[in-house]
């Protein structure tokens, strides 16, 4: 089993419902993202760059199978899980942020304070709290918690605490246009294997070497 | 203990236990107190790791020019080496304490060691050299270890030949941990593919020119400090002037090579670091490159060594240039974003993809590519008394132990 997922650029469009249904299952602090869309090419999302390419890029964890955050990780706190996702042990990481700069795409957040106070200093409702309540615990390890231990780094866990009960990850059901699909790799007749083959899907930053296992497929010219 | 030495001992311990409480105040407040966000997210604390290992490089310079190369003339000077090193080196450990969001759980470093991840083979190699410095200097203190100090002293039959005897072999131990924590310092940054200012092979041999040249001015600072400028210590001096020449040289070779073929060869992501590098940096990159070369230059005359105040002032040139330095491995890394494309159907464009910061940064936006860092209070103030610290261990060494030439005290 070789989890992977496939965006489908084609389908793409930009709503960022993805970006807020992640943010709020995982009870993301404020100014902290784990999923970014944005628009390539133009400093203002959803404003085209040039009459004629409009596309957007959803980009979080990239799962990558050689991802160099889990070698420079100094106490294995960033670590493969069987199924080939990526997760953070909240138990374990010491908050060095050595994998914030050796990840290329920019996915690591860190939590610079209590969560609790940048809820206060983003003046947030009081006790307003959002996400799935429960500590969640992956192969024995913590990789969630709805409110982040301070000094620790997170990123997405492809929604681990819900894949345990057998369900898909918050972007791919907040999804309206059903851009998403999440599968088996190894699996050659998989949606996400066919896919893959089947419409030219390409990774993020294939030069460095990362080997994602986040595919997307390329959209075709817009209409104008 | 003289008035000089008792008002330094309580400056210097003054400006360290002022860390010590900013410190305690970050750990309250969690790394919010310092300028980092995610995008940004080493500043002057790691810059500061990378600052204290070059300058404990003293060590493997005079133990390898005396042991190895037969520079009998630098002896006297042996014992400072070690011991600035011994301060420095566990100064670069102290700096990076603050760094870490989770200190309490260093021990994860013990329980499950990433044998993958340069972090652990630099904190081993770092301790490795800590205490070879440390145990160097007691071999080498031995024989004066006697009256009131008698009690250090382990029981052994001719002092004087036991300490030559184990010097000598101790010294080659010692410079392989010495070459260690440049090499896997650099290593840090350099294994990084995803920032290409870091992404070179040429840093690592960098790390060690630099670490020569900074560590032998830190020697020759201390030891005019120590001894003065007579003329019994002229010889000394002017070899370690000249090692610092040389080792400038190479740093700023090995620099320019890196520069000229990270520009030479002009894709995008070059042209971004460049314009970092020698654009919004460029006053810095000159002083970086200047202030060693000036201040080296003048470590090599002999009107210059003859003189205390200016032997200080060029040591202190080549030191600030040097720290300088160790600044700038930070911005052309951060402000140019990784994650770049050539958007379809854009082939002019080249667009990186902003990253949430994960704090509140008032007038700023949550997402960025760009971000002005310049150190808060408390990571200044912190650095400074992690400095502070290795005046501090230094001058109580002097004071206290028999580590100056006996002469002259």
């Amino acid at each position: 089993m070789k989890m992977g997922m496939v965006i489908d650029l084609e389908k793409c469009i930009g709503c960022r419902s993805c970006m807020v249904a992640c943010k709020q299952h995982n009870a993301q602090p404020p100014q902290t993202w784990w999923n970014r869309v944005f628009t390539p090419g133009s400093h203002r999302h959803l404003t085209p760059p040039a009459l004629g390419v409009e596309f957007f890029l959803p980009v979080h964890c990239q799962h990558c199978e050689n991802a160099p955050c889990e070698k420079v990780c100094p106490v294995g706190a960033t670590y493969h899980a069987e199924d080939g996702a990526v997760l953070i042990d909240y138990e374990r990481c010491i908050g060095c942020r050595y994998c914030m700069s050796a990840c290329p795409y920019g996915v690591r957040q860190f939590n610079w304070e209590d969560p609790e106070k940048a809820h206060a200093r983003s003046e947030y409702q009081e006790k307003y709290h959002y996400g799935y309540p429960e500590d969640h615990r992956h192969e024995g390890r913590l990789v969630y918690s709805p409110l982040r231990p301070k000094g620790i780094v997170e990123k997405c866990t492809f929604c681990a605490q819900y894949r345990d009960k057998g369900e898909l990850p918050a972007c791919v059901r907040g999804c309206p246009g059903k851009a998403r699909f999440v599968g088996d790799l190894d699996d050659p007749d998989s949606d996400v294997s066919r896919l893959i083959k089947s419409r030219n899907a390409f990774t993020l930053l294939p030069e460095k070497g990362t080997k994602p296992t986040v595919f997307y497929l390329p959209p075709k010219a817009k209409e104008v | 203990m003289s008035l000089k030495m008792r008002l330094g001992l309580v400056f210097s311990g003054a400006l360290f236990l002022v860390a010590v409480a900013a410190w305690i105040y970050q750990l309250k407040e969690g790394l919010i107190l310092t300028n980092m966000q995610n995008s940004y997210s080493w500043g002057l604390y790691i810059s500061g790791l990378a600052f204290f290992v070059g300058n404990a490089a003293g060590g493997l310079v005079l133990t390898s020019s005396i042991y190895l190369f037969g520079v009998k003339k630098l002896k006297p000077l042996a014992k400072l080496g070690a011991l600035t090193a011994f301060a420095n080196v566990t100064a670069a450990m102290l700096i990076v304490l603050p760094d870490i969001g989770k200190p309490i759980r260093l021990y994860n470093m013990l329980l499950h060691p990433n044998w993958m991840s340069p972090l652990v083979w630099d904190v081993i190699v770092l301790n490795l050299y800590a205490a070879a410095a440390a145990i160097y200097l007691y071999i080498l203190m031995l024989p004066e270890l006697t009256g009131r100090l008698g009690w250090l002293a382990i029981r052994v039959d001719d002092p004087h030949a036991f300490s030559e005897r184990w010097a000598k072999r101790i010294a080659p131990v010692a410079l392989l941990f010495a070459i260690g924590i440049h090499v896997v310092t650099a290593w840090i940054f350099s294994t990084q593919g995803a920032r290409d200012w870091w992404f070179s092979p040429v840093m690592a041999p960098d790390f060690v020119s630099v670490a020569i040249a900074v560590g032998t001015t830190v020697v020759l600072l201390a030891a005019a400090l120590a001894y003065g400028t007579g003329e019994k210590y002229q010889e000394a001096y002017r070899a370690l002037g000249l090692i610092i020449f040389m080792a400038t040289c190479v740093h700023l070779f090995l620099m320019a090579n890196d520069l000229v073929i990270h520009s030479w060869y002009g894709n995008a992501e070059t042209h971004r670091i460049m314009d970092i590098a020698w654009g919004d940096f460029g006053p810095a990159h000159l002083f970086e490159v200047a202030a060693p070369l000036l201040g080296a230059w003048l470590l090599m005359r002999p009107q210059i060594l003859g003189s205390l105040p200016r032997l200080l002032a060029s040591s202190a040139l080549l030191i600030a240039g040097v720290f300088v330095h160790r600044f700038l491995i930070m911005p052309a890394a951060y402000n140019n974003i990784p994650m770049t494309m050539t958007p379809f159907g854009l082939p002019e464009s080249h667009w990186s993809l902003p990253i949430a910061s994960g704090r509140f940064l008032p007038g700023m936006g949550t997402f960025l590519d760009q971000y002005a860092y310049f150190p808060s209070l408390v990571e200044v103030a912190i650095l400074i008394g992690i400095m502070a610290y290795a005046v501090f261990l230094v001058l109580l060494a002097i004071a206290r132990l028999p580590i100056l030439a006996r002469e002259n005290q």
